[in-house]
């Protein structure tokens, strides 16, 4: 085994493997992003589709942005832990495969089954489809979400396996001692080690928990006689969903600590509350998700109550520590700055904004009146499409190195970046008045914030559809290229 | 309304934290300073500012914790007080008995479902909402609430729930006297 591995080392080129996956990552994104105006576009009355295609597409982008969400930052991880740990890229590679399966059968299940439970495939719908879509359909969306987890539960468990032969411990690659004061914090593990390892826990046990509700589900799917408890099923979901996409923004991060530094030529500095925000990170990853469940009455009051405290604590560390560290790092450093460069710091902006509405949504008062309106996809738009992909599409740029197509780049960022603004900030105003998220026809009174976020959305990815473009134009380069320095 | 007040604040945080980010991005390339006076400041500034959000949350929480809209932390009101409303949600209408109220008059909703999850919303005259609970197979939510004005409400369903969620919709009169 030990040599099969070795072998897959030396006959894959990682950052070719690195590639392969921005690849994908590119082209998925710019998919999703046209589900999701097409979406857009008919909330608006400007283009028709009937509400049962609507929430097909409504499906497929759910699943296949949180998907790609995944993939895309595990590439970002998985190019810069392999500087301090061994690491399989046939295991790398798997995962790619796995995902392509999973969503080939998740493709099929909506564009040919007409499967449009959304994708957080809340128990029992995928069971009650209204005669929409068959039990086979339903059950092709289910394994594919299976496999796409078993791929990513076999990265990381091998990104596990690198760490515990070079560190000893999960602790100790996390950073507990430093963030205690037991070690000093120089000796600490570098940031992309503590990222990975905090990704690898939360992934590992969210993915755990997927699988058993999705399992359940299937089940149900044949045997409708096997039931199973719907809020405790949604705690399953939100377990598992709440945690693989929060651990998105956590993986792609890493692009943050190792770009930055390499152009304003700054190290990105480590000390005791670096580690401890990533070691509360990791408790709060785990435990927050049920200010998802905030109007689910039946909960304990005290699993809710500790759902907003925990919202509320999450968001110190990320605007105490990442943001306030990239603020330091670039103030005053004489950084001429770049396509790379402007998209990693947008990328922690746009976090760290997006921070704020994502607090005042699980906050229970708050939540009473505005959950699940559009201020839902107005704040995770945010810290996601302003946050984690800015940063996914700053290491594609820097893998691609793009000095003599900067004025290309440049407009595409900026397109990316006006455009995101104004698309999320209609879904705010929108979720302030009120408008539901998840509706395929709108009122009349609606439809101004659905317009504006239209055309947002048109110029955004007319900029995401540019960065990829030339991130494409450089690929073939970039494989046999080094990385920036 | 509430809806107001976070969007006010929120907009305003957002604001004041995109300043920050533009400010230190468009001095980026002025003047290099030295990085170890810049992280001695920032780490100094970064205590005072976590002393800030820790005040901010601590009262924020304290003030919101005491008033959650879940029954068992609500004070119980005589019999007579209360108008115990039945709901029940399916694929994709509402049931709602009694339907109609009179200003003042406070309403105790048992929502429950007969089939998957619904979101029961319940929009006052002006297309606002003003209270949620989820409505679930299996379980019954009560949720509490006071009409202060007359008109037509309107019930919305905000739990995704199949096809024909988006017309899945219920109105509740309210008559001022």
């Amino acid at each position: 085994m030990t040599m099969a591995v070795t072998a897959g080392r030396t006959a894959i080129n990682p950052r070719a493997a690195v590639l392969a996956y921005l690849a994908v990552s590119g082209i998925v994104y710019l998919l999703m992003m046209l589900l999701g105006l097409t979406m857009r576009l008919a909330q608006a009355q400007w283009i028709d589709v009937p509400p049962n295609f609507f929430y097909v597409v409504m499906t497929m982008h759910g699943a296949g942005m949180v998907g790609i969400a995944g993939l895309s930052s595990a590439a970002v991880m998985w190019h810069f832990v392999r500087r301090y740990i061994p690491v399989s890229t046939a295991v790398f590679l798997t995962n790619l495969v796995f995902f392509l399966i999973g969503a080939v059968l998740i493709l099929g299940a909506g564009f040919i089954g007409g499967f449009g439970a959304a994708w957080t495939f809340l128990f029992p719908l995928p069971a009650h489809s209204g005669g929409l879509w068959s039990v086979n359909a339903a059950a092709s969306y289910l394994v594919g979400l299976i496999f796409i987890g078993v791929g990513f539960l076999l990265l990381h468990l091998d990104i596990a396996r690198g760490i515990l032969s070079t560190y000893g411990g999960l602790g100790a690659a996390l950073g507990v001692k430093q963030a205690f004061g037991l070690a000093p914090a120089e000796k600490g593990p570098p940031p992309a080690v503590t990222a990975s390892t905090m990704a690898l826990i939360a992934n590992i046990l969210g993915i755990l928990v997927g699988a058993a509700v999705l399992v359940i589900s299937l089940v149900n799917l044949y045997v409708p006689t096997f039931t199973f408890n719907a809020l405790a099923a949604k705690n399953l979901i939100y377990y598992f969903g709440h945690t693989f996409i929060n651990v998105t923004i956590y993986m792609a991060v890493i692009a943050v600590y190792e770009i930055l530094p390499v152009y304003t030529h700054r190290k990105w500095k480590t000390n005791w509350a670096f580690y401890l925000a990533w070691v509360l990170s990791t408790v709060f990853v785990l435990t927050v998700y049920t200010h998802h469940l905030l109007m689910d009455f039946a909960m304990p009051t005290w699993t809710l109550v500790a759902g907003q405290v925990i919202s509320w604590l999450s968001g110190l560390p990320v605007l105490l520590v990442t943001a306030f560290g990239t603020l330091t790092v670039v103030y005053r450093s004489g950084l001429r700055w770049n396509p790379a460069a402007a998209l990693v710091f947008l990328g922690v902006a746009g976090w760290a904004i997006g921070v704020i509405p994502a607090i005042a949504d699980g906050t229970i008062a708050v939540n009473s009146v505005m959950h699940n309106t559009q201020w839902v996809p107005g704040h995770f738009h945010t810290y996601l499409l302003l946050g984690m992909v800015a940063m996914v599409l700053g290491f594609m740029t820097y893998l691609t190195n793009p000095q003599p197509r900067y004025g290309f780049a440049w407009l595409g960022y900026w397109l990316y970046l006006v455009g995101g603004v104004i698309f999320v900030i209609a879904f705010l105003l929108a979720g302030a008045a009120s408008v539901p998220r998840r509706y395929a026809v709108h009122v009349a009174q609606w439809l101004p914030y659905d317009r504006i976020g239209s055309i947002g959305a048109t110029v955004a990815i007319a900029g995401v559809l540019i960065l990829v473009a030339r991130f494409f134009v450089g690929i073939r380069t970039a494989a046999s290229a080094q990385d920036p320095t | 309304m509430i809806q107001d007040v976070v969007w006010s604040v929120s907009i305003i945080l957002m604001g004041c934290l995109a300043a920050v980010f533009i400010w230190v991005a468009t001095g980026a390339s002025a003047a290099i300073a030295n990085y170890g006076p810049v992280i001695d400041t920032a780490y100094r500034a970064r205590v005072w500012l976590f002393g800030l959000a820790l005040a901010v949350l601590i009262g924020t929480n304290y003030k919101t914790v005491g008033e959650l809209p879940y029954i068992n932390t609500l004070p119980k009101l005589p019999a007579a007080a209360v108008q115990p409303t039945q709901v029940v949600a399916e694929q994709w209408l509402w049931t709602i008995t009694p339907s109609t109220f009179k200003v003042g008059q406070t309403a105790e909703f048992y929502v429950t479902s007969k089939d998957v999850n619904h979101g029961f919303a319940l929009y006052d005259p002006d297309f606002r909402i003003v209270a949620e609970t989820q409505a679930m197979p299996g379980y019954t939510n009560v949720l509490r609430y006071t009409f202060t004005e007359p008109g037509t409400y309107q019930v919305l369903c905000l739990e995704y729930c199949g096809v024909a969620h988006h017309v899945m919709k219920a109105e509740i009169k309210v008559t001022d006297h």
